[in-house]
């Protein structure tokens, strides 16, 4: 490589290094970061700006709204910290009681109101055996 | 008994690996040529038992025999049979061991293919593939054995079956491919290790794995875009690209490889870049097993994640010992590795290759950097950050705008350098087009990087197809041939440059398609039979919503009559809600599924998704969008497949 080509090379290379480091820095959307903290946390200091949150759906909160479907509101329980967690958007077909989820959004007067819900998915399938001795055809309904 | 069968075939088959190892590495000091066939042959005994182990859990899964775990937890009876043949990998410990069955494959294909040839650089190819081989019978013998018995407090007497999500023919296609492409690899390090153990990193190595990484190289390609066209027909978020970790891994690879394709045709014509080559392929090795550690660890918050298992630190170290023991031997060898010539032009097409190549791995770094931020900032702050596809879009998008840019100038460029006189001839006609272009895209309120995009897609095509016509006009006026005729031959005379070309009109297409995603539009309602709903320039009427029990599942289904505002009649699609394992009594147990139904043309595609119903006031949850030029990315794929099959065609002569 001849030296005009050398410092070329480390001059392209340079500049792109550079605008990585500055979106990094200076993310032009506020869906590019979100910060990943517990529940407990987020109450306690009542953080307000973008965040991520993972717990369980606790057992029979999820409440979804009669006249728009589409809304719903569940609690998010990690350890012993729950939080109303409100959600309008399409849910994941995986989105049930129990399911681990990850929401993110942003935590406002005691609820966090989420713009994403990721539950567990289709590589992660690995539950419990199928025990269908249980099984009474009659009395099931769906 | 079976089962035994098969982890006694994967204790032979570790066993035979560490013998080949053994037995090779003393023939490299002492040269008895019967040890250099024993070691050759034991390599072969492994493939032989990884087989043997292979076959043996297929035919569990498709008689269902519940009494191996792996089989219990991915099949039912109901399961339909090929998805008891794709369960093979739809699990951790069958997919590592179908990567072994894949790497064995290639490494019987490799050894039988040269018998007769590369005398000095076979050894070290059989045992950096039987090591590898043996790394991944490590973790099939010891930590995660696909052949388990299962342990209930109750008999199994049927299974879990497969999950809905995976019972899709793309998603049975999507992972073997990808595999070749990921396993593929191992053959061109291999080499290239061997290589600089014999202080031999000229030519001949390259010239023996350009063909080989060309074909890995479209397994991965099309892997990659099967799994794209799995998420968007499947998981009904209306996107192919999520900038996901698992999904980066797979894209990290690609990215070096591509760079290394295009960087051993300088070696092989000029013999330049030897140290840049090294890199690239040790690199793209490391990736692979990267991609797979990202895969396993539970490191990294992925939709893709298997269960958090220990194998983490065993894929780590790997990657360690590759990345050590690579480098390490290039700087013993750095004396062999210097290039005897330099690149001598920026305007040259040595020069356009070796942007082409930075721009290439400047964007695996990027995207290397994004998906690991996260264990970065938590590493540097301890606060933990998530990093979303906003922040890889725009890191990604000018640096993507410049690599196709690149795409148009490369081949433009001449060997050693181009004269100013060559450069205004050639790039005057795609550069006016491209501005014109750019100006009525201006015209269209079009802004931004789509008009960038757009012009560049001009610049490039005409690029390309300027290279095409010049070509025919040579050959028509030289040898009286028609065009038709020409072309032919132009193409079949000189395949891989022109199969090349094709390739990047592909790339062109699918830059098309990406653009497209500007021009999103979705809505979500709630809607009953006989009311209608606008979205964009379409109304949706529900004529129909009805219930239906199938075999392994319960469905709703409804009917759409789309038509445009002026009333014309366009399509009617039936998105469906299913419960699959509906018969279960644990509610928990019963999965839901949306079935999308996506009407599909040149310009956009209608994409619905039934979210939800309420029986109680018969109202179905639709979530329709609008996805313009979504079509071309997949015809980019095709096309890029095209192109890649023309340049691997071999030559009659």
């Amino acid at each position: 490589m001849n030296n005009k080509i050398y410092s070329l090379v480390i001059g392209v290379v340079s500049v792109i290094l550079f605008w990585i480091g500055w979106v990094s820095l200076n993310p032009a959307n506020k869906k590019a970061m979100a910060q990943f903290i517990s529940v407990q946390n987020l109450i306690n200091e009542n953080v307000s700006k973008r965040t991520k949150l993972g717990g369980l759906v606790k057992n029979g909160s999820i409440e979804i709204s009669e006249l728009n479907q589409l809304e719903c509101v569940f609690i998010l329980k990690e350890g012993d910290a729950e939080l109303a967690v409100n959600y309008n958007k399409t849910r994941p077909d995986l989105f049930k009681d129990g399911a681990e989820v990850i929401v993110t959004g942003e935590y406002l007067n005691g609820i966090f109101y989420a713009d994403e819900l990721q539950t567990k998915c289709a590589s992660r399938y690995e539950g419990d055996l199928r025990n269908e001795s249980n099984y009474n055809l009659e009395e099931i309904d769906i | 008994m079976t089962p035994i069968a098969g982890s006694v075939a994967l204790n032979l088959a570790f066993g035979c690996s560490i013998l080949s190892i053994i037995t090779l590495l003393i023939y490299n000091r002492t040269s008895d040529h019967r040890l250099f066939l024993t070691g050759q042959r034991l390599g072969l005994a492994v493939s032989f038992f990884v087989f043997i182990a292979t076959f043996t859990l297929s035919y569990q899964l498709l008689i269902s025999n519940f009494d191996i775990d792996y089989v219990a937890r991915y099949t039912s009876f109901e399961t339909p049979m090929i998805y008891k043949v794709s369960a093979l990998w739809a699990g951790q410990s069958g997919s590592l061991l179908f990567w072994l069955f894949i790497l064995s494959i290639f490494n019987t294909i490799t050894i039988i293919q040269n018998q007769t040839r590369h005398h000095s650089l076979m050894p070290w190819v059989i045992i950096i593939m039987s090591a590898t081989q043996a790394f991944f019978l490590i973790l099939t013998n010891f930590i995660t054995n696909p052949f388990e018995p299962t342990q209930a407090e109750f008999v199994v007497v049927n299974g879990n079956g497969l999950n809905p999500l995976l019972q899709n023919i793309t998603m049975a296609i999507h992972p073997p491919v990808l595999y070749l492409g990921y396993v593929g690899f191992t053959v061109p390090f291999a080499f290239a290790f061997s290589a600089l153990v014999n202080k031999d990193t000229g030519v001949l190595w390259v010239r023996s794995i350009r063909r080989w990484t060309l074909v890995t190289w479209l397994f991965l390609s099309i892997g990659i875009i099967l799994g794209g066209w799995w998420a968007y027909q499947e998981l009904g978020w209306g996107g192919y690209w999520a900038w996901d970790p698992v999904e980066n891994a797979s894209f990290m690879p690609w990215l070096t490889a591509t760079a290394f394709l295009h960087s051993i045709i300088i070696q092989e014509k000029k013999d330049m870049l030897r140290i840049w080559n090294m890199i690239l392929i040790v690199l793209t090795f490391s990736l692979c097993i990267f991609g797979t550690f990202l895969t396993r660890s539970g490191v990294m918050s992925s939709v893709h994640s298997f269960t958090e298992s220990s194998l983490g630190p065993v894929f780590l170290s790997f990657v360690f010992i590759i990345l050590l023991s690579s480098f390490g031997l290039m700087y013993t060898r750095i004396d062999d590795l210097r290039s005897p010539r330099k690149i001598e032009s920026v305007t040259s097409r040595e020069g356009g290759f070796l942007f082409n190549n930075l721009i290439f791995v400047v964007i695996c770094f990027a995207v290397f950097w994004g998906t690991l931020f996260p264990v970065i900032t938590e590493a540097i702050t301890g606060d933990q950050i998530s990093v979303g596809p906003p922040f890889f879009n725009q890191i990604n998008i000018p640096i993507g705008l410049a690599l196709l840019a690149l795409t148009g100038i490369g081949p433009l460029l001449a060997w050693k350098g181009t004269s100013n006189r060559k450069l205004i001839q050639k790039f005057t006609l795609p550069t006016l087009l491209a501005l014109l272009s750019a100006l009525l895209f201006i015209i269209a309120k079009m802004t931004g990087y789509v008009v960038i995009s757009f012009s560049l897609c001009v610049f490039v095509t005409v690029a390309i197809l300027s290279e095409f016509v010049k070509g025919v006009r040579i050959r028509t006026g030289k040898f009286n041939e028609s065009s038709i005729v020409a072309l032919y031959k132009m193409i079949s005379k000189n395949r891989s440059r022109y199969g090349g070309y094709i390739v990047h009109l592909g790339i062109v297409l699918m830059f098309i398609g990406f653009t497209g995603h500007a021009f999103d539009k979705e809505k979500e309602f709630g809607i009953k039979v006989g009311e209608t709903e606008q979205v964009a320039n379409y109304n949706f009427q529900l004529t129909r919503m009805y219930e239906q029990e199938r075999s392994n599942h319960y469905a709703w289904i409804t009917d759409l009559r789309v038509t445009n505002l002026s009333g014309d009649f366009i399509t009617s699609l039936k998105p469906e809600k299913r419960v699959y394992f509906h018969k279960n009594p644990d509610i928990n147990k019963r999965q839901p599924h949306s079935e999308l139904d996506i009407f599909s043309t040149l310009n956009q595609d209608i994409y619905s998704i039934f979210s939800s119903v309420n029986n109680n006031n018969d109202t179905a949850f639709i979530k329709i969008m609008i996805n313009p030029l979504v079509k071309w990315v997949w015809i980019g794929g095709y096309l890029l497949a095209f192109g890649t099959v023309i340049a691997l065609w071999p030559r009659k002569d």
